[in-house]
C-alpha cells in the first residue's frame, strides 16, 4: 500500500481521534481564546468519534490571532491571500509545526512525483516570495512545492507577463525529462494559459506533470470546469498530467490531492466530514455539505478542527478504483454570501460592485 | 445619473422644472390625495409585508391625525414649507424614501430623492405604482416637484444637489454620513441625519410566566415580526434582550416557543448567516463580559454580565441574542449608550419606564414602544419630529 493513502477506516479514524483529543487538550491548556470558546459553548472536550471533536469556523483566524505557542516561538506567520481591504487570516508557525509541515507535504505528493526531484517550472513571479518571515497562501504554496524540484524557473516576470523566451529555453535544456510543473489555478488560467493563447504561440510541455491549487471560484465565472482546464492545458501546453489539490492555510497538513482518478484524497494525518449547511449536523456520503478538515499537525495554533465555507461531496471511502485508501471527495465552491439587510450603508451599492 | 422620474427628460431639465411651482401649504389637498391612492395600492401588496405597513401607515386616520397634531401645534402660527428637500434613501430598507418623502410631501415640500442603486426585491414594486400615481393627471403638481434618482457614489450629483436644497436627509450608516457631510451644504439648508443604531428588548421573566399559551404565542409572534422583517438588521430591531426579574423556567419556556414560531413561519436559514453567528459567538466569547453561550438552529443566545460598545459591534443579525439580566428595570440605565435607539417593552408600567428614561444619562434611547411595534414607524424618529425639521415658521409682530 501507498503511504501516506495505506490507512483504513477503523484504523486511520482511531489514529487521528487520539492524536485530536491530544491536539484539543494542548489548545485548552496553551491558548486562552480557544479554552474560552470550548468552555463558553460547553463543548465536550475529550470525545469518541471524529464527528464529535469540536471544531471552530475558519473565519474565526481572520477575526481573532489564535496561537498555542509564546510570542518567542513564533518562525513563521502564514497569511491568506485576500483582496485589498478584506480581513486576512494569521496563522502562527513555531518550528516543530513548521517542520512537520513541509514533511508531510512531501509525504502526500509522493506517491505522484516520486523521490527524485525533477526540473520545475513556478508558473507564478519570483516576487511572491520576498518577504521570509511572513507568508501568503501563494508564497507559502510556492516555497512548499519548491522541495520537489530543481533548477526552478519562474515563468511569470514581476509584471505578471509570461516570460516566453525564458520557458522556451528551460523546456529546451531539459527535453526529454520529466517536468514538474506547480502554479495556482486561476494564475495559470490568466497569466499562462491565456497569454499563450494570445501570442499564438505552441508550447510542448513533453513528459509534465502540473500540480495546482487556490480554488476555481474566477475561473467558474468564465464556465471552465476541470476537465476543460486539463483538456486545454494538454493542447496549448502540451501538459501530459495535471492533479489539483484542496487545501488552505489555516490548517496546515491539509493537502488533499487529486488521484489518478481525479478524485481529492484524505491522507492519513487528515480527514474531511460534511456537514448539512444548515444543522451542521454531519451528513452521509454522496450529499453535498459543508466541509469539516481535520488534521493532526496544528499544534503552535488551534487549527486542527475547522469549520470551512466551503462546499463539497464524499464520494467514497477506501473503496477509490485508483487504489489509495482513504475519503474522496470534490469540492463544489464557495456557499453563498450573507445579504442580509438593514438601514446602513446608502452608498455601498453605489460603489463596492 | 439615472431617472426613474421624471421620465424621458434630461436632469438639468427635471431640475428647472422642480422649481416651477411655489411649494405647497402643510396638508395641501392634492399631496393628501396622492397619500391615499398610494395607500390603497400598497395595502394590496400582500406578499410584502413591508410595503403593506407602510400603506396602512398612510391610511386616511392616521394622516388625519398627523394633521390634527399638526395644526393644533401650529395653530396662531406662520408654518411654511422649507422649500426643497433632498433625501439620501438607504440601501437596505427599501420603504424608508417613501416614508421620509411623504412626510416632507405633507409639510410642503418638493423632494428630490436617490435611492440606492442596489437590486432591491421591494423597491421595484414600490417604484413602478409610484410611478404609476404620479403620471395620474390630478397629480400633476406633485409629479413636477419631484425627482426620484440613482447615481455613483463618483458623479458630483450630491454636491449638485446639496446646494441646491433647503434640507438634506441622510439616511445611512456612519461611514456614508461622514462621507456626505463632507460635501457643502447650501448654507441656509438644515440637516436631518439618521446614522448607525443599536436596539433592545425588555422582558419581565415574572410576568411571562404568568401568561397562559395563547398570550404567549401572541407575544412571541409580535417579537418574532420585531426581530426578522428586516434580519434583526435594522436599527430599531431589538439584539440585546434584557431580562427583569430571574425566572428562569419563564425565560427558557420564551425561547423555546420562540424556536418553535420560527420554524413555523418557515424563517429561510441561510448557510452564510449560521456560519456567521457561530464565528460571531465565538469570537465573542473571547471577551470577558461574554458568559455562556447557546447556538440553536434558529439562533444564537450569548449571555453578558455588561454591554461595552465594541460587543455591540460585533452584532451579526439573523438571530442573534445578547442577553443581559437587571434587577429593577432602571438598573438598566447604566450601560445605554448615546447609539442605543428603540427599547421594546413588555411586562413594566408607564412608571417604570418613565423612571428609567429619567435615570439615563447618556444620549441614548429615542423610542420606547411595546413588542411588537419596534419597527413601526412615525413622525418623530431618532427624537426629532419631521415635520418640524420640514417646516419653518414666519414670524409676524
Amino acid at each position: 500500500m501507498i503511504a501516506p493513502y495505506h490507512l483504513e477506516r477503523q484504523q486511520k479514524s482511531a489514529q487521528l481521534l487520539d492524536k485530536l483529543n491530544a491536539l484539543t487538550k494542548w489548545h485548552m491548556d496553551n491558548c486562552q481564546e480557544y479554552k474560552a470558546m470550548l468552555e463558553k459553548s460547553d463543548a465536550v472536550q475529550q470525545v469518541d468519534t471524529l464527528e464529535e471533536v469540536p471544531y471552530l469556523p475558519v473565519q474565526v483566524f481572520k477575526l481573532l490571532e489564535l496561537k498555542s505557542i509564546s510570542q518567542e516561538e513564533i518562525v513563521k506567520v502564514l497569511t491568506s491571500s485576500g483582496t485589498t481591504g478584506q480581513q486576512v487570516s494569521k496563522i502562527y508557525l513555531d518550528k516543530e509545526t513548521s517542520v512537520a509541515q513541509t514533511k508531510i507535504l512531501v509525504e502526500v505528493m509522493k506517491p505522484l512525483l516520486g523521490s527524485k526531484r525533477l526540473p520545475m517550472i513556478i508558473l507564478d513571479t519570483k516576487s511572491v516570495l520576498k518577504d521570509r518571515k511572513s507568508f501568503s497562501a501563494r508564497g507559502a504554496g510556492i516555497l512548499g512545492f519548491s522541495n520537489f524540484g530543481r533548477k526552478h524557473f519562474y515563468a511569470l516576470n514581476d509584471d505578471m507577463s509570461l516570460d516566453i523566451v525564458g520557458l522556451q529555453a528551460f523546456l529546451k535544456e531539459f527535453a526529454g525529462q520529466k517536468i514538474l510543473l506547480f502554479g495556482f489555478t486561476f494564475m495559470i488560467w490568466q497569466y499562462v494559459y491565456k497569454e499563450v493563447i494570445a501570442s499564438d504561440i505552441k508550447i510542448d510541455c513533453g513528459d509534465s506533470i502540473l500540480i495546482h491549487g487556490g480554488g476555481w471560484k474566477k475561473l467558474k465565472d468564465e464556465a471552465v470546469d476541470s476537465s476543460t482546464f486539463n483538456r486545454l492545458l494538454h493542447e496549448q501546453l502540451g501538459i501530459r498530467e495535471v492533479h489539483n489539490y484542496y487545501g488552505m492555510v489555516e490548517q496546515v497538513g491539509s493537502i488533499f490531492v487529486e488521484c489518478s482518478m481525479g478524485h481529492l484524497h484524505t491522507p492519513s494525518y487528515a480527514d474531511i466530514i460534511i456537514r448539512n449547511p444548515i444543522t451542521f449536523e454531519p451528513i452521509p456520503y454522496g450529499e453535498q455539505g459543508l466541509i469539516q478538515v481535520l488534521s493532526e499537525l496544528p499544534k503552535s495554533y488551534p487549527g486542527h478542527s475547522l469549520l470551512t465555507e466551503d462546499l463539497g461531496t464524499i464520494h467514497g471511502e477506501d473503496d477509490c478504483l485508483c487504489g489509495w485508501k482513504g475519503k474522496y471527495f470534490s469540492v463544489a465552491g464557495r456557499i453563498p454570501k450573507a445579504e442580509l439587510r438593514g438601514c446602513s450603508d446608502t452608498f455601498q451599492g453605489g460603489t463596492k460592485r | 445619473m439615472n431617472l426613474f422620474w421624471p421620465e424621458n427628460i434630461a436632469f438639468e431639465s427635471a431640475m428647472e422644472q422642480l422649481s416651477f411651482y411655489k411649494p405647497n401649504k402643510p396638508f395641501d389637498q392634492e399631496v393628501v390625495a396622492f397619500t391615499q391612492a398610494l395607500s390603497k395600492r400598497f395595502l394590496r401588496i400582500r406578499e410584502l409585508p413591508e410595503i403593506v405597513a407602510l400603506g396602512y401607515w398612510l391610511r386616511k386616520a392616521n394622516i388625519k391625525e398627523m394633521q390634527a397634531a399638526f395644526e393644533q401645534g401650529a395653530a396662531q402660527k406662520k408654518v411654511r414649507a422649507r422649500g426643497t428637500v433632498f433625501h439620501i434613501a438607504p440601501s437596505n430598507v427599501d420603504t424608508i424614501f417613501v416614508y421620509s418623502w411623504m412626510l416632507s410631501l405633507l409639510a410642503g415640500n418638493r423632494n428630490i430623492i436617490r435611492i440606492s442603486s442596489k437590486e432591491q426585491k421591494g423597491l421595484n414594486v414600490l417604484l413602478q405604482i409610484i410611478i404609476e400615481e404620479l403620471t395620474r393627471p390630478e397629480f400633476q403638481k406633485i409629479a413636477q416637484q419631484t425627482i426620484i434618482c440613482t447615481y455613483g457614489h463618483e458623479e458630483n450629483a450630491t454636491a449638485v444637489l446639496s446646494s441646491a436644497c433647503q434640507t438634506r436627509v441622510i439616511w445611512g450608516g456612519d461611514v456614508t454620513i461622514s462621507a456626505i457631510r463632507s460635501v457643502p451644504l447650501a448654507p441656509l439648508a438644515n440637516e436631518l441625519t439618521f446614522p448607525d443604531r443599536f436596539s433592545l428588548a425588555v422582558l419581565n421573566s415574572e410576568i411571562i410566566s404568568k401568561l397562559n399559551e395563547k398570550e404567549l404565542d401572541n407575544l412571541v409572534e409580535q417579537f418574532y415580526n420585531d426581530v426578522f422583517w428586516f434580519d434583526q438588521m435594522a436599527c430599531s430591531s431589538p439584539r440585546l434582550i434584557v431580562w427583569s426579574g430571574d425566572n428562569q423556567e419563564a425565560i427558557n419556556k420564551f425561547w423555546t416557543v420562540f424556536a418553535q414560531k420560527i420554524q413555523q413561519k418557515q424563517y429561510e436559514l441561510m448557510a452564510a448567516t449560521q456560519v456567521l453567528k457561530y464565528t460571531t459567538s465565538l469570537v465573542l466569547a473571547t471577551e470577558s463580559v461574554v458568559g455562556n453561550l447557546e447556538n440553536g438552529l434558529y439562533f444564537s443566545r450569548v449571555k453578558l454580565s455588561d454591554v461595552p460598545a465594541d460587543v455591540r459591534e460585533r452584532h451579526c443579525g439573523g438571530g442573534m441574542f445578547y442577553e443581559y439580566t437587571v434587577e429593577t428595570l432602571k438598573d438598566l440605565a447604566g450601560v445605554l449608550i448615546d447609539k442605543d435607539q428603540t427599547i421594546a417593552y413588555f411586562g413594566f408600567e408607564r412608571e417604570e419606564l418613565e423612571n428609567l428614561v429619567d435615570a439615563i444619562t447618556t444620549r441614548g434611547i429615542d423610542r420606547i414602544v411595546p413588542i411588537g411595534k419596534a419597527l413601526e414607524f412615525t413622525g418623530v424618529w431618532d427624537g426629532q419630529s419631521f415635520l418640524t425639521s420640514f417646516t419653518r415658521e414666519v414670524i409676524i409682530i
